[in-house]
């Protein structure tokens, strides 16, 4: 049952499906400080009840230019290696249960999004990318490695 | 039925613990009632618990281990080590069992009886005796009182953590309502009564840390074991005692200390204490020790691990490191002792020299060091060659909270830790001199010299346009041992206690985060790797390089060359070899022109080009140093000449080719060294002037045409030129201009002779005339004799 629960949101400029077992929880971004010297990657850092969070902006993680967060923005929190990642999100639109099985990705995808995206999903009469968050996390770093 | 099992498993990995080393301690005094029974009691405890939760293995296993403790106890038995050694495998068989429930939740299968049977009385097997003093059971009013017990209650971990995480949470709300209070101006009473509650959150927090303090005997528990086990491996005597084990200590910087603490008594062991024979050769007791310290100190605990064994041998460690390619030879000469000593940190350093099974494993002394300065902390070592090392630990008391010094730079925040700052300081304070040389930056604090980053370099930042420049200050940090250097930053904040995270792996790998932290106004502030930001500006910050021995200057003082020092116009003091220099001219100021875009010369009948952008705008006289590479020469203009030293070895170079080669340090004073290839480079060519027109005589210049016609083209070529007898000087070239075989009449003798003839067919094949309108064979005949001249 949990395995079908799905997290909508539109991330990088695309909608995409997030398994909802991978996120923590979705939270609203403060101001950022700034990480000089940090992979593009990474927005800032931000604290929420006493954790402190990095902010990833899955724009360069893709390969689109970095945006700037906007106070009040909605973040996906993923953890990893017991760290705290929030994902900068364009827009979260719900939690959802999709019925409908995951299937492979059969068409040509941007090099930047074919290193995230699991499969495809269908979803209300759309097909949603199916995206590990952690590899947003994970992945530049093996890029630049 | 699971919190049961838990609980005993708690119970009895703690109880394992214990007994280990207190097993350890009896056996060396066997006597001591008191703690045989405490053992039985240990034992026993474990025993009743297992048979409750129906446990065969583990009751079978405390049984035979009880039977036989009881025996001594009822004096049947001594306690010799064959028992103890058996003893200490049913304790290694039990934790082993435990550990296995605590994942799987099952006894796991498996046969005891050879640990069992091997408590069965067996001959005497001689062993190395080894002694063991001071390891307290438990807290001496434990063993007295051991109803006092019921008083502590056992609490999961991740409870604690989640009291601590909350209690750090209502603090930075607390602080979050506090500014709002003040900015709101709200009435006395209700700040009064706020302070009253902000007192006792600040109460709190104080009780929730101390709730995760640990006394640290219980670090030490495994340690006598370790040394038993060793000694009797390597055939050593070793007398092990601890004190200080009621400090109490964070049980995370525990953890994290427990692996060094291991590593350095194995060392000691292994590498420290000598071969029996060694030791009753250097006239020591048979008999080595070996101790463990605890003792705080303000907010730090220092563990020193002290061997009287052989210590560490300065030469014997340089060898080593110049043979792992560590350091080369020459930098092994130019280090202190205490340099030598801390060789044993560096990275790929084991002194061992062959692995052995025991201590050579691969982990040396610097992941010792790199796992302390992880925690804040930082490692000591006091070594008496020959008559044993002190290894000093020294940590925060606990790992989350360090006091660290808040900076400003580039408009954010960031954090050093207090331990690793030595002083703090105004740049625009009269103790410190800033000198930018060659692209780099040096501070004189008090005649010390020391690099200076910036820290918005360092990060790669732009400085923020709001920072006031009176505010930038310099903060003189030592990272390590022999190591410091000046760190520059837009603004001192203040002293803080911070609460320390890990940052994200992608924020540590830059190498300049230590971790983060959330001050009291709640937004993250990284802390800075001090030893990192040194790392990623690739400066040598060692204090040694910067005081070299006398001894080093005398031996290097042998092929080293000297250099003039001279205070610049813009008033630099700088240096150039000297044997680039010509002369030091002194000339008019108004002998200095300009022409052609450039600033030019005239010195005698000379013109020079001069190293400046413009004319100098001064009276009276200038003075220039004559730069001369052999075929041309260059003037630099200098306001005065200081003096001539010798050059030191150790040149910083600049960061990019140009008029400072790079910087040294002269009487502990940055002198920037003149690269004379750069700039002769930039005057270079055949532009240069020459340094001294070669002078052609013009014999026989019966007609005038000579003086006429020749003369012009050889001055355009760069020649000066005489006529008949004319000028006191020896001329460099006679031009015969009479068409006859007859000697010139001249008093140059040695002087090439060149004739020219008016025909232009040539006599013969024999003729060296030159056909006085063939300019270009002329010359070339010029330049052959002379050199020079321009074509």
């Amino acid at each position: 049952m949990m395995d079908k629960l799905y997290l909508v949101a539109r991330i990088a400029d695309t909608r995409v499906a997030l398994r909802s077992h991978a996120i923590h929880s979705v939270v609203t971004v403060g101001t950022p400080v700034r990480v000089p010297a940090a992979p593009p990657h990474v927005a800032g850092l931000f604290a929420l009840r006493s954790r402190v969070f990095t902010l990833i902006d899955p724009h360069v993680v893709v390969g689109l230019p970095p945006v700037p967060v906007i106070p009040g923005q909605r973040a996906i929190v993923v953890d990893v290696a017991d760290h705290g990642y929030a994902l900068l999100a364009d827009e979260v639109e719900d939690v959802c249960f999709i019925d409908a099985p995951e299937a492979r990705i059969v068409s040509r995808l941007l090099p930047g999004w074919a290193r995230v995206a699991d499969a495809v999903i269908e979803h209300q009469g759309a097909s949603l990318l199916v995206v590990d968050p952690s590899h947003f996390v994970t992945l530049p770093a093996q890029a630049a490695a | 039925m699971d919190d049961l099992l838990n609980d005993f498993l708690a119970e009895t990995a703690e109880i394992l613990a214990e007994a280990g080393g207190a097993i350890v301690a009896w056996e060396a005094d066997p006597a001591d009632r008191d703690r045989l029974d405490a053992i039985f009691r240990l034992v026993h405890t474990i025993k009743g618990s297992s048979g409750f939760l129906s446990l065969p293995r583990v009751t079978a296993l405390s049984h035979a281990a009880e039977g036989a403790l009881d025996q001594v106890r009822r004096g049947h038995r001594a306690a010799d080590a064959a028992l103890v050694t058996a003893v200490l495998a049913i304790i290694d068989r039990l934790s082993g069992v435990c550990a296995a429930l605590g994942t799987t939740g099952v006894e796991p299968a498996g046969d005891d009886a050879y640990v069992i049977d091997a408590l069965a009385e067996t001959g005497d097997i001689p062993h190395a005796p080894v002694e063991v003093a001071g390891v307290p059971l438990r807290r001496e009013d434990d063993l007295t009182a051991e109803l006092q017990n019921w008083r502590s209650i056992r609490v999961p971990l991740p409870l604690l953590d989640s009291v601590m995480t909350g209690v750090t949470d209502i603090v930075l709300a607390r602080n979050e309502f506090a500014r709002m209070l003040r900015e709101s101006g709200a009435d006395a009473s209700l700040i009064a009564s706020f302070d009253r509650l902000s007192d006792s959150i600040a109460g709190m927090r104080q009780s929730v840390s101390q709730m995760r303090m640990q006394r640290i005997d219980k670090l030490f528990a495994p340690l006598p074991r370790i040394v038993r086990d060793l000694a009797q491996g390597l055939g050593k005597k070793i007398r092990f005692d601890t004190s200080g084990g009621e400090v109490e200590l964070d049980r995370e910087m525990m953890e994290n200390i427990r692996d060094p603490l291991i590593h350095i008594v194995r060392n000691a062991i292994d590498h420290g204490i000598e071969p029996l024979d060694e030791r009753v050769a250097a006239g020591k007791g048979v008999t080595a020790t070996i101790s463990v310290a605890a003792r705080q100190s303000g907010n730090q605990i220092e563990i020193a691990i002290r061997d009287d064994g052989r210590g560490l041998s300065a030469d014997a460690l340089v060898a080593k490191a110049i043979a792992a390619r560590i350091v080369t030879a020459g930098e092994a000469r130019a280090m202190a002792q205490k340099d030598k000593i801390a060789l044993i940190f560096r990275p790929g350093f084991s002194t061992a020299s062959e692995i052995t099974a025991i201590s050579g494993r691969g982990v040396g002394m610097d992941i010792v060091k790199s796992n302390l300065e992880k925690i804040g902390g930082v490692v000591d070592v006091r070594n008496e060659e020959g008559r044993g090392l002190t290894i000093i630990l020294r940590v925060p008391m606990t790992l989350t909270i360090i006091s660290g010094l808040m900076v400003r730079a580039a408009g954010q925040y960031f954090a050093i830790p207090r331990g690793a700052v030595r002083e703090i300081m105004l740049e625009t304070s009269d103790t410190v001199r800033i000198d930018r040389v060659g692209g780099g930056e040096l501070a004189t604090v008090r005649g010390d010299q020391l690099p200076l980053l910036r820290l918005e370099d360092v990060l790669g930042c732009t400085s923020d346009d709001q920072d006031d420049v009176d505010d930038r200050a310099l903060v003189v940090i030592r990272p390590g041992q022999g190591q410091s250097y000046a760190l520059s930053v837009a603004a001192i904040h203040d002293h803080e206690e911070l609460v320390i995270k890990p940052a994200a792996p992608m924020i540590m790998a830059t190498g300049l985060y230590a971790g983060t932290t959330l001050p009291d106004n709640g937004r993250p502030v990284l802390l800075l790797d001090v030893q990192g930001l040194l790392a990623a500006s690739g400066i040598d910050a060692s204090e040694a390089a910067r005081n070299a021995d006398a001894a080093d200057e005398a031996a290097a003082s042998r092929n080293a060359t000297q250099l003039l020092l001279f205070r610049d116009t813009n008033g630099r003091t700088r240096g150039v070899p000297l044997s680039v220099i010509e002369r030091v001219e002194e000339v008019p100021a108004d002998a200095l022109f300009e022409a052609a875009g450039r600033v030019q010369v005239r010195i005698g009948s000379d013109i020079f080009a001069v190293h400046a952008a413009q004319r100098p705008d001064v009276d009276g006289a200038v003075k220039l140093l004559r730069l001369y590479d052999g075929r041309a020469a260059l003037c630099y203009p200098i306001a005065a000449v200081i003096d001539i030293v010798r050059l030191p070895d150790a040149i910083q170079p600049a960061a990019a080719p140009g008029l400072v080669a790079g910087v040294v340090l002269i009487g502990g004073d940055p002198v920037e060294l003149i690269d004379p290839f750069w700039l002769m480079a930039q005057y270079g060519g055949g532009e240069a002037p020459m340094l001294r027109q070669p002078l052609c005589r013009l014999a026989d210049d019966r007609d005038g045409w000579g003086r006429h016609f020749l003369a012009p083209i050889l001055r355009t070529a760069g020649y000066r030129v005489v006529s008949g007898d004319d000028a006191d000087e020896a001329a460099d070239v006679l031009l015969c201009l009479s068409d006859g075989d007859g000697p010139c009449a001249h008093a140059d003798a040695d002087a090439p002779v060149i004739r020219l003839r008016a025909s232009i067919a040539a006599a013969g094949p024999d003729d060296k005339t030159v056909y006085r309108y063939d300019r270009a064979a002329l010359l070339d005949a010029l330049r052959l004799c002379v050199g020079g001249g321009r074509a």
